[in-house]
């Protein structure tokens, strides 16, 4: 068996007696695209940091190709980065920040002019190359950094937010261009953010990080669908959590039941519950539909609904007080639709709920 | 805006006139001075019953002028040089260096600024006069260097503190090691900072004449010295026209400083 391409394993980051980042291990494969994704504070870029050498690990290993990074400081592990903000040389046009690795590696003149006029057609910024930085958008600055962190072939290139900084449109028209030259190069990214959305978008497989543990790794589908913690279910998409109990267990799935006497068969356990014991049932809002009769359903009682065009959301409470959202499809334009402080009855698909230990 | 400058009204008028007002009070002095340096009277008059080059004769010919230039020209330029590279490493020290009694240190270092110069320089003057250092060219360089250094941490110091790090960082991961990012990538990104440091050392110096007085013997003199003397000697226009003459050099130093900082970002 090969070694990974890239293996973190058992790394830690201690500061004083805080672990920023906690015993973390992961493999990622050539030309992989994974992400990084976590509140601010969940040691996503420290993890970053002690891959590119700028922090040193407390224990563990960072092993690239079979071959350990931490002895090689970080001028000489070869690896692209772009940074949060904004890091062009202000003293050096486009081109000239772009062919700087290259002249401290002391290639040939000819070769880097070829390579820079390369990876300005890569990031679409042919006509800039004798601007210089300060003349460029915020967005154009990081395509060039892009560019330069690309320019001495990199085995691996680390993005710490590159696009935090942006507005909402840029920004993703920069994620399109970051996916495309992804394709394009074929070259292995870790790309850390906090946008859920971001994270969904680029990704091959997102590590979700949390206090400073990996909660889970996985594709966006199975972070979405599968969440293996509670904190995994409550990060990606909206979902609301009801207090249960686990009535009967049938191998991995079991019967909940309500505070409300309500109940629901076959949803999935998380873990080892015993039944009797109190769980949280994770409700996608997409898989709560509104019920046309009460008979078994869950009774809430609207408290907001927003208009969204293609469905409505409701925010509705439950009898006994814990709150529920549904997105209600609009099908015919004469249906009629629920209305604030109206009681309404739900239902919700068993197979898309999960239950997780310590109902709350 | 409330402060705007086209909804001011009369207040427009009054601003300009306040304006030219605090321009006329302090250009005045020069003004004089360099009408002084052409006037005829042999007593400083004012204004000039006539107008002669003599007083610009006088001064060429007598070579002490000249001796006490170059010497407070080698003086400065020395003073800025080393003021600048040590201003340069302290400030690295203290903008990006974590130890204890960073801050304490950082005051320590500017306490020349604050410090009354003839304290200081009567001090110097007893501890030079142990080591032989005074009226010698090391002893002026030394007294003027503790005079300009806070300057130039200041200016060094500023520029680094607006410098991001981690474009530093960017330079080191491109293969620089950190020594070469330094060097090809921050020195050049703060040669404004740089640059401001190297003049002001070389005006605290150039200007300096407490401390001078102290450090001067009769050979070894600076030009503000020299003025000084010759003041209270004897009264001479000569003095008004090297005064002009140093008013058009620092003119000129200004003027090519703005020239270097035009149309470079802040």
């Amino acid at each position: 068996m090969t070694a990974p391409f890239l293996s973190i394993c058992g790394v830690c980051k201690r500061f004083g007696d805080v672990a920023a980042v906690d015993n973390i291990s992961l493999d990622v494969d050539e030309g992989e695209f994974v992400t990084f994704l976590g509140p601010s504070g969940s040691g996503k870029s420290t993890a970053l940091y002690m891959i590119a050498g700028f922090e040193d690990p407390s224990a563990g290993d960072i092993l690239l190709r079979g071959a350990s990074l931490v002895p090689v400081s970080p001028d000489k592990r070869g690896i692209g980065m772009v940074f949060q903000r904004y890091t062009l040389f202000p003293h050096l046009s486009v081109a000239d920040n772009i062919g700087f690795p290259l002249r401290v590696r002391g290639c040939a003149r000819a070769e880097i002019t070829a390579k820079v006029a390369d990876m300005l057609r890569l990031v679409r910024l042919e006509k800039f190359a004798h601007r210089m930085p300060h003349k460029l958008s915020g967005g154009q600055q990081q395509r060039v950094a892009l560019a330069r962190a690309l320019a001495y072939d990199p085995p691996l290139l680390l993005m710490d937010e590159p696009l935090s900084a942006l507005d909402k449109k840029l920004r993703e028209e920069i994620q399109f261009e970051i996916k495309r030259i992804h394709n394009e190069t074929g070259v292995t990214i870790l790309y850390v953010t906090h946008d859920q959305e971001e994270a969904l978008r680029l990704s091959d497989r997102v590590a979700l990080f949390n206090h400073g543990a990996i909660e889970q790794v996985g594709s966006g589908r199975d972070l979405y669908e599968r969440p293996a913690t509670r904190f995994v279910a409550d990060f990606i998409g909206n979902s609301s959590f009801l207090r249960a109990t686990l009535e009967r267990r049938d191998g991995a799935c079991g019967r909940v039941e309500f505070p409300d006497g309500s109940g629901l068969d076959g949803v999935a356990l998380v873990g080892e519950i015993a039944a009797g014991a109190g769980v949280a049932v994770m409700l996608r809002p997409d898989h709560v539909h509104l019920a046309p009769d009460a008979e078994g359903a869950l009774g809430a009682r609207v408290v907001a609904t927003t208009y969204l065009g293609d469905c409505l959301h409701v925010v509705a409470a439950t009898s006994w007080g814990q709150t529920i959202d549904a997105r209600v499809p609009l099908g015919a334009s004469d249906m009629r639709l629920p209305e604030v402080g109206e009681r309404i009855a739900l239902r919700c698909e068993p197979s898309r709920a999960r239950a997780f230990a310590g109902g709350k | 805006m409330l402060l705007d400058y086209s909804r001011l009204g009369w207040l427009r008028y009054a601003l300009t006139g306040v304006a030219a007002l605090v321009c006329a009070y302090l250009l005045a002095p020069i003004a004089v001075i360099v009408a002084l340096s052409f006037g005829s009277s042999q007593w400083l008059k004012f204004p000039p019953p006539g107008w002669t080059l003599k007083w610009y004769r006088a001064l060429l010919a007598d070579p002490d002028w000249l001796t006490a230039f170059l010497t407070s020209l080698e003086i400065a330029v020395i003073v800025a040089v080393l003021s600048t590279g040590i201003g340069l490493m302290a400030s690295f020290g203290l903008t990006r260096g974590s130890f204890r009694g960073r801050e304490a240190l950082r005051a320590l270092f500017l306490t020349p600024m604050v410090l009354p110069v003839v304290i200081f320089a009567v001090a110097l003057y007893g501890v030079f006069l142990r080591l032989h250092l005074n009226g010698t060219l090391v002893g002026f360089v030394l007294a003027h260097l503790v005079v300009a250094l806070p300057f130039a941490i200041i200016a060094i110091g500023n520029a680094l503190e607006r410098f991001d790090v981690a474009i530093e960082d960017a330079a080191v991961l491109c293969g620089a090691s950190r020594t070469q990012a330094r060097l090809r990538v921050t020195l050049p990104a703060i040669r404004l900072g740089l640059f401001a440091a190297a003049l002001f050392s070389f005006l605290a110096s150039w200007d300096e004449v407490v401390v001078a007085i102290f450090m001067a013997s009769p050979d070894l003199q600076t030009l503000p010295v020299k003025i000084f003397t010759s003041l209270r000697q004897d009264l001479s226009p000569v003095i008004a026209a090297v005064s002009s003459c140093l008013v058009v050099l620092t003119a000129l130093l200004m003027g090519a400083a703005a020239l270097l900082r035009r149309g470079r970002p802040t």
